[in-house]
């Protein structure tokens, strides 16, 4: 068994196999896994916003759905895969406060993470396998290459696996 | 642009003073509220960054209790107050007059969060008193939401907030103590500003 890799927030890792790949709690963020079950090679992903177009700068890439997809992408091809072979899979996007009335668009940003990272997935050509998103509770997921199992856990719900 | 990243000594004092008089405020409130003695630690304001807040409170997947509320007139913000799961429901416990023993668990539930919502209303609240009486402002709030969850998801939302306007978190910590109770209740109270309401703030402040 591997030791497990922490994808931190904003983070971005990408693996041959064996890999073990943990994110921890994710709320509104979503955490993105896009692998090649030939080759057992896998990237995660853990995003925090949609959009990064009213960022003046972006230190991190894996912050926004829009400029962490591709180089997802870009990081998997350096590893030699071949893109059509490509499947993914994500959890998160929950929306952890509900308010009644208008302000409830400043906590939906969970669901704009979900629709920005599928809108992505689907202009980039990655087939999505797999998802487990929206609902008000947080998320801790892992992927092993051993199994090639997206494991995803809820407080209070249990695991399963996508 | 990102007020965070041009913050000056001058500011996170300012920032400190708020923290210092609104938990004063908050204290005194649960106090009222629990008719029992309330001690608060001096509250610690830090810049971290985003990427971060989440480690900075501990364990990624300790249970814990957190209560929202909104303020949005003259000064837009999320204040949440944060606490883990078993001392949220010791608080709770205290406000709650009847047995809870022969109920079941949804119904425990519910009564438990309705009482802390009372209570972090109550705190958040107090913070946003001081803050009115510092600014002059009228900081009415929206009705409190209840949040039990893992410490890392409610922080990744928290951190996402603080992302749309740059890449640093500006938290204020502190510890509330309960005397005459073996646990030390100690919670964690977060301003999360909406775009532009730091530099609204501290220019009110006269520091900005």
């Amino acid at each position: 068994m591997v030791q497990p890799v922490h994808v931190g927030m904003a983070d971005l890792v990408v693996s041959r196999h064996p890999a073990h790949l943990v994110t921890l709690g994710l709320g509104s963020c979503i955490g993105l896994v896009i692998y090649d079950q030939m080759s057992k090679t896998v990237g995660m992903v853990h995003i925090m916003l949609p959009d990064s177009r009213e960022a003046k700068n972006i230190p991190k890439p894996g912050k926004f759905a829009d400029t962490a997809v591709p180089l997802l992408l870009d990081e998997l091809a350096k590893l030699g895969v071949n893109k059509s072979q490509l499947r993914a899979k994500m959890a998160g996007g929950a929306q952890m406060f509900s308010m009644p009335g208008k302000d409830s668009a400043i906590f939906a940003v969970g669901a704009r993470n979900t629709e920005a990272t599928l809108k992505m997935l689907s202009s980039e050509g990655v087939r999505l396998v797999a998802q487990d998103t929206g609902g008000s509770k947080g998320r801790s997921v892992e992927f092993d290459t051993d199994t090639m199992k997206f494991t995803v856990k809820t407080l209070g719900l249990g695991t399963k696996e996508l | 642009m990102d007020p965070t990243s041009e913050f000056t000594s001058i500011h996170m004092d300012a920032i400190k003073e708020i923290g210092n008089i609104g938990t004063g405020n908050a204290a005194t409130a649960l106090s009222r509220l629990l008719e029992r003695i309330v001690d608060m630690d001096v509250p610690v304001a830090e810049l971290v960054p985003i990427y971060e807040v989440s480690a900075h409170y501990g364990s990624p997947e300790t249970p814990v209790c957190a209560v929202l509320v909104r303020t949005e007139e003259n000064f837009s913000c999320s204040l949440i107050f944060m606490i883990e799961e078993f001392k949220a429901d010791m608080l709770a416990n205290l406000i709650i007059p009847m047995d809870l023993s022969g109920m079941d668990e949804e119904t425990r539930l519910q009564i438990r969060n309705s009482a802390l919502a009372e209570q972090g209303n109550i705190i958040l609240g107090a913070f946003l008193n001081a803050l009115s009486m510092i600014t002059g402002w009228v900081l009415p709030t929206t009705a409190p939401a209840v949040a039990r969850d893992m410490l890392g998801s409610i922080m990744d939302l928290v951190a996402s907030m603080f992302g749309v306007i740059g890449d640093s978190a500006m938290l204020v910590k502190t510890n509330l103590h309960v005397k005459d109770l073996d646990e030390d209740l100690g919670g964690t109270l977060i301003m999360i500003p909406d775009p532009g309401s730091l530099e609204t703030l501290l220019s009110k402040l006269g520091v900005l």
